[in-house]
């Protein structure tokens, strides 16, 4: 079997691979003649068919091979592409990227004849089933035919050349095409050899210093536990010629004889100086990219694992947590310092300690922001499969669409990652669906036919900002503004004293949706309010613009990372408490006389709005200080707003968010605790719960 | 030499009665720090104090077994355990030593040992100087066994 390294290799250059070639599908279906784009995507199907037929995936392995021969075709001229073509090439590529699980050891149960079918249909029919096993091309048929010979023969003197399959002539080619050469050599020990395993341990070695030996019959663990007779045969690929092979492998002891020859293929049978030739074209830009797949597998596997480590998250954090301590300890020690030089005023000693506190402290800040890096993904990870999506979205609902993607390269944390893009999914599905008219409509309106559809994402100050903007219809506010009186959720009168941002606001709510019918896609009223939630819930906000007949744009502001984010901190009692500034709209300081009582309730009113008073160490159950000024931190989520009260404002500061623990779970009203630039620790405010408590006080 | 089978406990005491927990599920022992309450969590969690760059609960003993809690002082100390994943804080009046107890000298605990449930017990150790130490079950020290929660019934049923 292959080790879990082997295996991850192999999947990354399949996600690699498969990216590729969804990238290149889209552009080609605009681009139907574009040689490079034909010929990236026969390339990556035919790494893909080369390693997953090595790894024994079989499924995977066949409807590479009928793709990369489709695009052979194409790219001969003798076939054209047609969209329906590019509909089953992405259903192919669907397929793949199921049967992808199947690497990760999940079962696949998907039936691939139908799609092969399909493929091959293109290419003037014939059972894709036989295809399959037959050699494709001439320089197959070379091979030799003779059946398949377990045991290798005796004599040497006529050797029986094994048969090579499929996998290992492909690798052959493609290595060729790098200016290797491959060679078959059998190897013949001294019959009375000793430690038959241990010298063939050492051929293995010296081969490998010549060339990478992608192929031995019978398998290297036979060969190093000794299973087989005095003679063994390897496939090479090399760059020395066949007499400096020959020498060297004769140069070792207990050799007794060897066969060695060139395998032939199509390349070298043309002859030597179109191969190279071709080399030095391609390998500029495919050496890097498509390193042969069985190679990979081999010598390339160190390289590449060298630069690359997979990670645990889990110990990223680790990692972080203690860097948190030694940044707590850096404070202590400053302050140490200080006291220090105050006692000592410009001892020599005090000025060493204050050097070292200052170093240290410069590093362990290098430190953290390295760590938080590592943490950090490109949004590439996400964005990447949207051109596909909208490409889909938009024939299925008959929309032309010039989806433009900017800012792949951003950066942030792979927690934020995984959360945001079935936000960034559903709202660029409305854009196609609800903002971009059909291209006859838009015609009429004098705009072009394909609607623009602009994703991006770009760093504002601490945040990450995504924009999704089309040139569609806009939002008719006032339309807004009816369905909120018809689906009952505002009378008339409430309506109108809504402002336009308001109102807009309106398709945040559950249960909202103003699309005339429910499509497949979008307008079940399920959707905008989820998106509002899942962004809010990573303490990031969203925001729309919108001009009737011009278009709309959402904004959406995320933190860089979970773990830290702005708060607002103050002190409640004796201890001091964070506000996630996300949450926080403003604060506030009102007199004792400010505040009137609606019923039981507590409310002030700011600048004509009545907001819910909350008294936090009322609500916490501790003593606090109050006096006749009031501090207030206005919170809002959604359209909601809590004005809390607490006993002292401190200022902004940035925060690590820890856990509470398994143990003590959800507190109510608390989403984590922080730990303070002096060690303590301080409880960080859930704001969205005290709104969601406070809201339950005003219906009562 | 001894190739009889014994068990090492740290030795602390609460309350003045002298309790062992498991040395296995002990991370480590530090002195009383300053403590962040939790509002809203179970009276006994006193709240949560920083560690090793994480947050972790810490737990009043005395209040976990329904006593009255004693006054800190010097000798206080934060007990830090581990039970499966969870690690969390305990308060004790003082940590003593570290104690090699052979198992045979461990009876299984009466149902009631100085006004503390068995529940939290795994039992009594006779030490050679006739001391008793209380060996604490620390699986079962932040669970609400059933037996608390019978209690609790049935402390509800009497009012």
């Amino acid at each position: 079997m292959f080790s879990d390294i082997e295996i991850g290799v192999f999947l990354d250059e399949l996600e690699e691979k498969l990216q590729v070639i969804n990238d290149n599908l889209l552009v080609l279906e605009n681009e139907p003649d574009n040689q490079d784009v034909l010929n990236e995507i026969f390339r990556a199907a035919h790494t893909i068919k080369g390693s997953s037929g090595v790894m024994g995936y079989e499924k995977m392995a066949s409807l590479t091979h009928n793709i990369e021969n489709l695009f052979d075709k194409i790219r001969q001229g003798e076939l054209s592409v047609t969209t329906d073509m590019i509909n089953i090439l992405f259903e192919a590529l669907d397929a793949l990227n199921l049967l992808k699980k199947e690497v990760t050891g999940e079962s696949v149960d998907i039936d691939v004849t139908d799609i092969l079918n399909k493929i091959s249909g293109y290419m003037g029919g014939g059972n894709p089933a036989d295809e399959l096993k037959q050699p494709k091309t001439e320089q197959d048929t070379k091979k030799e035919t003779a059946a398949a010979t377990e045991a290798v023969a005796d004599m040497p003197a006529e050797h029986q050349w094994e048969t090579l399959d499929d996998n290992v002539m492909d690798v052959i080619r493609e290595a060729e095409v790098r200016g290797y050469q491959a060679f078959q050599i059998a190897i013949t020990l001294d019959e009375g050899t000793q430690m038959k395993s241990v010298r063939a341990f050492l051929i293995f070695e010296t081969l490998q210093q010549l060339g990478d030996v992608i192929k031995s019959t019978p398998p290297a663990d036979k060969l190093q536990e000794g299973e087989f007779d005095f003679t063994f045969e390897v496939v090479m690929l090399t760059q020395e010629d066949q007499d400096q092979l020959e020498n060297t492998i004769l140069s070792i002891a207990e050799v007794h004889d060897i066969e060695c020859r060139l395998i032939p293929t199509l390349q070298t049978a043309e002859g030597q100086t179109k191969s190279i030739k071709e080399t030095k074209v391609q390998s500029a830009e495919s050496e890097k990219k498509a390193p042969a797949p069985a190679k990979e597998q081999q010598q390339q596997q160190t390289v590449k694992t060298a630069k690359t480590v997979r990670v645990d998250v889990q110990k990223l954090d680790n990692l972080m947590n203690l860097v948190g301590e030694l940044v707590i300890d850096r404070t202590r020690l400053n302050r140490f310092t200080e006291i220090f030089e105050e006692k000592y005023q410009s001892d020599e000693l005090a000025e060493s300690l204050n050097e070292i506190a200052n170093h240290l402290g410069q590093v362990t800040g290098d430190l953290q922001e390295e760590i938080m890096k590592a943490r950090m993904l490109p949004i590439a990870q996400i964005f990447n499969r949207f051109p596909r999506m909208v490409r889909d979205t938009a024939q299925k609902l008959g929309r032309e669409i010039d989806f433009v993607v900017e800012g792949k390269e951003t950066e942030l944390d792979r927690n934020v990652i995984e959360v945001i893009g079935d936000p960034l999914i559903h709202l660029i599905r409305n854009g196609i669906d609800h903002g971009i008219e059909d291209p006859d409509e838009r015609e009429r309106l004098g705009k072009p036919r394909a609607g623009k559809l602009h994703l991006k994402a770009s760093y504002h100050e601490s945040h990450i900002v995504i924009t999704i903007s089309d040139d569609g219809k806009g939002i008719d506010v006032d339309k807004l503004r009816r369905k909120a009186v018809e689906t009952g959720m505002y009378d008339q009168e409430g309506v109108n004293r809504l402002t336009e941002r308001e109102a807009l606001d309106l398709i945040f709510k559950a249960g909202f949706s103003t699309a005339g019918s429910v499509s497949d896609l979008s307008g079940r009223g399920v959707g905008m309010d989820v998106v509002r939630t899942a962004i809010e819930q990573i303490n990031g906000m969203v925001e729309l613009d919108t001009k009737l007949g011009e278009g709309t744009t959402f904004t959406i502001r995320l933190p860089l990372t979970l773990a830290i984010i702005r708060s607002l901190m103050v002190t409640l009692g004796n201890q001091v408490y964070a506000f996630p500034l996300s949450n926080v709209s403003e604060t506030l300081r009102i007199k004792q006389e400010e505040i009137r009582n609606v019923g039981s309730d507590e409310v002030i009113v700011v600048r004509d709005r009545i907001l819910p008073l909350l008294r936090l160490a009322e609500r916490f159950g501790i003593g606090s200080s109050e006096s006749e000024d009031l501090y207030v931190v206005v919170i809002a989520s959604a359209e909601k707003r809590v004005a809390v009260v607490v006993d002292k404002l401190l200022g902004e500061q940035e925060i690590v968010i820890k856990s509470l623990g398994e143990y003590l779970g959800d507190v109510n009203g608390l989403s984590g605790a922080t730990i303070l630039g002096d060690g303590r620790v301080a409880l960080i405010i859930d704001s969205r719960d005290l709104i969601k408590v406070a809201g339950i006080n005003e219906e009562a | 030499m001894s190739s009889q089978a014994e068990e090492q406990v740290v030795v602390f005491q609460l309350n003045d009665q002298t309790y062992g927990i498991d040395i296995v599920s002990v991370r480590e022992i530090i002195r009383m720090e300053e403590i962040t309450q939790i509002p809203g969590a179970p009276e006994f969690v006193e709240g949560i104090i920083k560690l090793r760059g994480g947050v972790i609960p810490v737990i009043d003993l005395n209040k976990r077994f329904g006593l009255a809690s004693s006054e800190r002082t010097g000798q206080s100390r934060i007990v830090i355990v581990q039970v499966n994943d969870v690690t969390f804080g305990m308060i004790v009046d003082s940590v003593q030593e570290v104690l090699r107890i052979p198992t045979s000298n461990i009876e299984p605990p009466p149902s009631m040992v100085g006004r503390v449930d068995a529940a939290y017990l795994r039992g009594v150790a006779m030490l050679e100087d006739e001391r008793l130490v209380i060996l604490l079950d620390h699986t079962k020290i932040l669970y609400d066994s059933e037996q608390e929660q019978l209690q609790e019934v049935e402390m509800e049923l009497n009012q």
